[in-house]
């Protein structure tokens, strides 16, 4: 008895000491000390992992307001909780933030250098549904409602919305584009240097040039290739690839491009020679498509949506997934790690958003400013929800705010 | 007071929709009326944002637990009884089998995704995890608490371990075991919210709650909470029929 007593206490002092050990600040040395807090009015950012809890946040009043992505900058103004403040588009200072880049289509390096016929092919096929988007935005809209949404209605108390109607609004704030010019390179690399800000940066990309980061990032060819086929009319016919080909896309109108190449794939079918026939045609989200060209099937592709940006890189990362369509720092912060990402192309510019609580006393950037200024002299400064750290939402408001003036705590 | 036990729903509900009027905020409560026609129109596609009806979902769900529930049996149950009956076994498994069992489910997802890729293993492998424990150490509780008299006699009697196991130790165990069997299918279904948050799954009562809440549709969270629990209740009344069936005698032989 009493000797398994002293060898509980002498137990417990071994992990006390451990754990002390373990916790004992080691001053690393060359990082500045934590700043202290700046002076001026505050703002807190809130990371939400994805957009998920954010109408729920702002709706039982846990957040002042967000930053998201469409289609979830329409969500509040339908539900009666909140009033879109700006598009990103219009975020301050004037003009920084017009046709900012966006999402982005990528593919494993591996695979690319694998299958370069199939990778030109999907590639083609995300190029002709794009131009299907700017030609066709109401219809597009609606399949993007019916993908999101099953064409159904959401409910908030009394309030029942038409997702078609929530859609066609959230539509036009979105930029479908995929020209991968060397302005838009330029412009990912730019966040390349937030990322590096931020300190997200820690492998290949913490101190690279601009012209090893693009070597780094981006791989064209399948873009150029693509292109070409277009114009000319004739997709070439890849070889058959056996197993399953993975597409990691968002639930988000900026993806609207794969849901109308599968939704519209008889359309180009007839028309290109290639399409994404879905298994379940009947399904409002089909998870599985069958890649044709000239009449022959190439691939079976299944449809996997992520969460946020991160979790589809982790997922290429684990070879789960070949394609994805995704936001630039997911796919800069997963090539910095070592993932074998290439970007392709872009595409959407735009689409993203910021929502402030509906009894809030905002009409502009500028009223938001000074609201955010008072709540911060108030000592309750405003809390604001981006769906994680290092996503364009977060950059895009962490530079806004800190130009009108306000600093940034993550909290 | 035989329907006493309906009194307390009965007062949540009440109570619900007086406290909804209250809150008057469709996110923190949404009311009685945005949620019963989900539950109404359980064949329905129209209510579930383009997911397929509440019974296509609820059918997937139950497939993906059964599956994971019927392998963790499968494991469990041969390995329990082993532990229960051999010292040295028990001894060689217990620290590692203590050491993994607090691991909750949800932890294993980035390994599972990595390991199985996406998928039904992936799945399987979640719901299993979940299971496995309460069956595995129900097993070896019933292997060992059957009475050493019941042995010694048949020992004594002349039969072979075969017999034995087959005759004496899994019979008397069952009860116990059943109740693993209970436990861990009540926690397997609790992990099909967990199982379903994977990505690639476009179908599932988990699933569901999980999109619902993209859109703030509380009322539709709701619906599949709702569902999620009677399908668990209707399933341990199953359990709890055939104990009373099978192994009422464990309560007279003592």
């Amino acid at each position: 008895m009493k000797m398994s007593h002293a060898c509980a206490i002498v137990g417990m002092l071994l992990c006390a000491a451990l754990i002390a050990g373990c916790i004992t600040p080691t001053p690393p040395s060359g990082t500045p000390t934590p700043t202290a807090p700046p002076a001026g009015a505050q703002v807190i950012l809130t990371y939400t992992k994805g957009t998920g809890p954010m109408p729920t946040l702002l709706g039982t009043d846990q957040i002042d307001g967000y930053i998201a992505w469409q289609p979830f900058v329409e969500v509040p103004p339908m539900a009666g909780i909140g009033k879109v403040l700006v598009y990103s588009g219009d975020m301050p200072p004037e003009g920084k933030w017009k046709d900012h880049p966006c999402c982005v289509f990528t593919a494993n390096e591996k695979f690319i250098s694998e299958h370069p016929d199939l990778v030109n092919a999907m590639t083609a096929s995300m190029i002709l549904a794009t131009r299907y988007l700017e030609e066709h935005p109401e219809e597009s809209a609606e399949i993007v409602a019916d993908w999101l949404a099953g064409k159904g209605n959401f409910t908030y108390g009394d309030i029942s919305v038409s997702s078609v109607d929530v859609l066609k609004r959230a539509f036009p704030t979105v930029k479908f584009v995929n020209e991968p010019n060397d302005q838009w390179m330029d412009s990912n690399i730019e966040f390349v240097h937030a990322l590096r800000e931020l300190q997200v940066l820690t492998g290949s990309l913490k101190d690279s040039s601009d012209a090893d980061s693009k070597a780094l990032l981006f791989d064209t060819t399948p873009y150029e290739a693509a292109q070409s086929m277009v114009d000319q009319g004739k997709i070439v016919t890849p070889a058959p690839v056996r197993g399953t080909v993975g597409v990691g896309y968002l639930m988000s109108d900026h993806h609207a491009a794969l849901f109308v190449a599968i939704k519209k794939w008889e359309y180009f079918n007839d028309t290109y020679g290639i399409a994404l026939k879905p298994r379940d045609p009947a399904a409002s989200r089909p998870d599985a498509a069958d890649l044709i060209v000239n009449g022959q099937k190439v691939a079976e592709m299944k449809m996997i949506s992520g969460d946020a940006g991160p979790q589809l890189m982790q997922l290429m990362a684990t070879d789960n997934i070949q394609f994805a369509l995704v936001g630039n720092p997911p796919a800069i912060s997963a090539a910095d790690k070592g993932t074998p990402v290439k970007i392709i192309m872009a595409i959407n510019f735009e689409g993203s958003g910021v929502v402030v609580t509906e009894d809030s006393p905002v009409t502009d950037w500028n009223s938001f400013v000074a609201w955010a200024k008072e709540r911060s002299a108030a000592g309750k400064p405003l809390k604001i929800a981006a769906p994680g750290k290092g996503s364009i939402q977060d950059v895009m408001v962490r530079y806004s705010l800190e130009a009108s003036g306000l600093s940034v705590r993550e909290g | 007071m035989r329907y006493l036990r309906f009194l307390l729903p009965l007062l949540l509900i009440i109570g619900w929709e007086v406290a909804s009027w209250v809150v008057n905020n469709p996110f923190i409560l949404p009311s009685l009326e945005t949620v019963i026609p989900i539950l109404l129109h359980p064949f329905s596609p129209a209510y579930t944002l383009g997911t397929g009806s509440l019974v296509e979902n609820a059918t997937v769900s139950i497939q993906r637990v059964g599956l994971g529930f019927l392998v963790a049996a499968a494991v469990a149950i041969p390995i329990g009884i082993l532990m229960g009956r051999s010292t040295l076994l028990n001894d060689f498994f217990d620290s590692t089998i203590e050491l993994l069992r607090p691991i909750p489910p949800l932890a294993w997802v980035p390994l599972a995704l990595a390991w199985f890729k996406i998928g039904l293993t992936s799945i399987v492998f979640i719901i299993f995890i979940g299971a496995f424990f309460p069956i595995l150490l129900n097993t070896v509780d019933g292997v060992r608490s059957v009475k050493k008299t019941w042995i010694e006699v048949a020992t004594t009697l002349g039969a072979k371990e075969k017999q034995i196991m087959t005759k004496v130790v899994l019979p008397g165990a069952a009860p116990t075991i059943w109740t693993g069997l209970r436990v861990g299918f009540g926690i397997a279904w609790m992990c099909v919210v967990a199982a379903e948050w994977l990505p690639g799954i476009s179908k599932g009562l988990g699933y569901l709650i999980l999109y619902a809440y993209n859109f703030g549709q509380t009322n539709l969270i709701i619906a599949g909470m709702v569902v999620i629990g009677v399908i668990g209740l209707l399933i341990d009344f199953i359990f709890k029929r055939v104990e009373k069936k099978w192994f009422s005698w464990r309560g007279l032989e003592r």
